[in-house]
């Protein structure tokens, strides 16, 4: 229902300069999410747009207008909370219709909105508790009831599912989604999980130190990403990373030396010598006797329908290998491993990648 | 090893930590009590002879208008005192922001509980002083007539209050100001998205987070009002004409001081203001016991 645009945005905490300009175009009804690692500035970023807190330089516009200096009830928001901040004194209902009740809504809207929300959210048998009386997924479900009475254009949702148990935490991320679905509204999402990001977002946007890392959609984070950074932050298990030497292979193919002896050719590079990290994702690293690197295997883990190996090749890090659920490799054991070279992505050591291995059309 | 049976009862380990507490309650707290009702049934001057007078030290107190005095003091002490809490909650507010310095602006405005009941008699008896005192000479400025407030039968207990809410509004001021540094700030934010500000904010979000120095700040304060005595005893002694007595100075006066030798009399008066006090402490009780039941 609302475009998000931030022009050149840009906040700083006394000397420290926390998000340092930020352009962004969130089209009207995605479901957007902020990534990153802990500091990177996505929950600045995203209360910024709240107007909780205050943008240094820069333009926040919010459904065409600038919304840069407007209060935070003015911009047409709505935001759930990690701690859901619901109102310890009030019941569910008080708690949902406070907003509405704030900017002086008939009683009949109000009674009409908070049915409406209350079937949506299945929390009409729960109305007259008080959120002490309620279980951690009870109370998000409320805090979500308090955003959506209020029909704003956007919806902001700073790491909501983060207190909530992994069973709740999956249950609760389709239940967004729908309401997504459902409400077709605009909704931005800060987490630290990328998992979260993966499933829920229509683009994600990768924050690292206060800038925007990359933006795309999930797949195309994931396949292409244009840094080593977004790459490790992408996928669990995270990518292998080597440290590695390129040479010329002649006929714009460029040769990988791997650490203990074996090398693989790609084609594709932007420079075709010198160091360079390579990036493997587990899933394309395969057990096979033929394969170039050799090791030992550590750990797995066995995760039922698949595992995870974890092989020392002599690197810092073990390299860590999807294999099927049924493998009988355990610690101790030798084995070699084979490198999907078209899936390899090739990092300059300043972090840019320099070939993309995707593997999307 | 040890079996179960070797040690002792489980029913007897409370009541030996308990022990302790019971023992010098009951002997510096219950008994005291009783023996106060008991007196308050004799004729006694604290030396000499008891007589058992029965409930005459009651009746006579029914027909001193000095009690009548003490009493509606008693109750306008307890009733202006309570501004103490809104006016520690302002202060609180006021103070509760990030500027340069606050933590000495915060001290200063605690000052006047940290220092005696005694000076702070003092500087206001001075503050009211006929001739040399400030507010007579700004009286006197402003309307032409200056007043000595500790003078006048009508307004020494208000002066005297007045000196009493200083330092008890910087005692709520701090009960007040913990609690707002355990507010949660996402219930500020979410209610400044629900469009909740100034008063509202205040009323819905602030107020029902600080429910607890309220209770606390009202408790205090009440006991404050209800057991005042050292400011009437430095300002005034009671005066003039008796007209600034509360219960509890009435009673000193009565049995304790240098003319009082009335001990029975004395306890009457202890006793009915104990049973006053009973009456809010009662209250407090059964609210925090409800309270408890809630959590």
């Amino acid at each position: 229902m609302a475009k998000v645009e931030l022009q050149d945005v840009r906040k700083s905490f006394g000397t420290h300069e926390v998000i340092k300009g930020i352009d962004l175009e969130i089209p009207d009804g995605a479901f957007c999410v902020f990534v990153g690692p802990s500091g990177c500035g996505k929950s600045t970023l995203l209360r910024m747009i709240a107007g909780l807190e205050h943008t240094t330089a820069g333009t926040i516009m919010i459904g065409g207008k600038d919304v840069t200096i407007v209060q935070p009830a003015k911009r047409g928001v709505a935001m759930v909370f990690q701690s859901y901040a619901l109102y310890p004194n009030m019941t569910v209902a008080e708690n949902i219709t406070f907003g509405l009740r704030m900017t002086n809504q008939s009683k009949a809207t109000t009674e009409k909105k908070l049915s409406d929300a209350a079937l949506i959210l299945k929390l009409d048998r729960l109305l007259d508790r008080k959120p002490a009386q309620l279980s951690g997924g009870q109370r998000q479900r409320v805090a979500i009831g308090r955003a959506i009475v209020r029909e704003p254009g956007v919806f902001l949702f700073d790491e909501p599912l983060s207190n909530l148990d992994a069973a709740l935490r999956v249950e609760m991320r389709t239940e967004i989604s729908r309401l997504h679905a459902e409400l077709d509204s605009t909704m931005i999402y800060v987490t630290h999980d990328q998992i979260e990001a993966m499933t829920m977002a229509d683009v994600i946007v990768v924050l690292n130190a206060g800038r925007i890392e990359q933006v795309g959609s999930p797949l195309e984070l994931y396949h292409n990403p244009n840094s080593l950074f977004v790459a490790q932050f992408m996928g669990s298990p995270k990518m292998n990373t080597f440290a590695v030497e390129l040479s010329d292979y002649g006929h714009r193919k460029t040769k990988v030396d791997l650490p203990n002896g074996g090398f693989i050719v790609v084609d594709g590079s932007e420079r075709l010598s010198g160091p360079a990290v390579l990036g493997v994702r587990p899933e394309h690293i395969t057990i096979d006797t033929k394969g170039e690197l050799k090791g030992e295997v550590v750990l797995s883990e066995r995760l039922g329908p698949e595992t995870m190996l974890h092989v020392d090749v002599g690197e810092t890090e073990p390299v860590i290998v999807k294999e099927d659920g049924l493998n009988k490799l355990s610690r101790g054991d030798q084995c070699a491993l084979k490198i999907e070279a078209d899936a390899c992505h090739l990092f300059a050591s300043e972090g840019q990648t320099i070939r993309s291995g995707s593997l999307l059309d | 090893m040890s079996t179960p049976n070797r040690r002792p009862p489980p029913s007897l380990t409370p009541w030996l930590f308990l022990a302790p507490a019971i023992l010098f309650f009951s002997v510096y707290v219950i008994y005291p009590v009783i023996q106060s009702v008991m007196i308050s049934f004799l004729d006694w001057d604290g030396l000499g002879e008891k007589t058992w007078v029965g409930f005459e030290n009651y009746r006579d107190l029914l027909d001193d208008p000095s009690f009548y005095t003490s009493l509606k003091n008693n109750v306008i002490w307890l009733l202006l005192y309570l501004a103490a809490v809104p006016a520690g909650l302002a202060v609180a507010l006021f103070l509760n922001q990030s500027v340069f310095g606050i933590r000495l602006y915060k001290s200063l405005f605690f000052f006047p509980f940290v220092i005696s009941n005694v000076v702070v008699g003092l500087i206001f008896s001075w503050f009211y002083a006929p001739n040399l005192g400030l507010l007579p000479n700004i009286l006197d400025w402003l309307f032409g007539t200056p007043i000595a407030v500790l003078a006048e039968e009508d307004l020494v207990t208000y002066g005297i209050i007045a000196a009493g809410l200083w330092p008890q509004i910087a005692y709520c001021m701090i009960l007040y100001l913990t609690g707002l540094n355990s507010i949660n700030s996402e219930l500020i934010e979410a209610g400044r998205l629900d469009n909740a500000k100034g008063f509202s904010m205040l009323w819905y979000v602030v107020l029902p987070q600080l429910r607890p120095a309220t209770f606390i700040a009202v408790v205090v304060t009440v006991i404050g009002a209800l057991r005042s005595f050292d400011l009437i005893a430095i300002m005034t002694s009671g005066g003039p004409y008796g007209s600034s007595r509360v219960l509890s100075y009435f009673m000193f006066e009565q049995s304790l001081s240098e003319y009082g030798t009335a001990m029975g009399y004395g306890a009457a008066i202890a006793v009915v203001l104990f049973a006053i006090m009973l009456v809010f402490i009662s209250l407090f009780i059964v609210r925090m016991l409800a309270q408890e039941r809630n959590a």
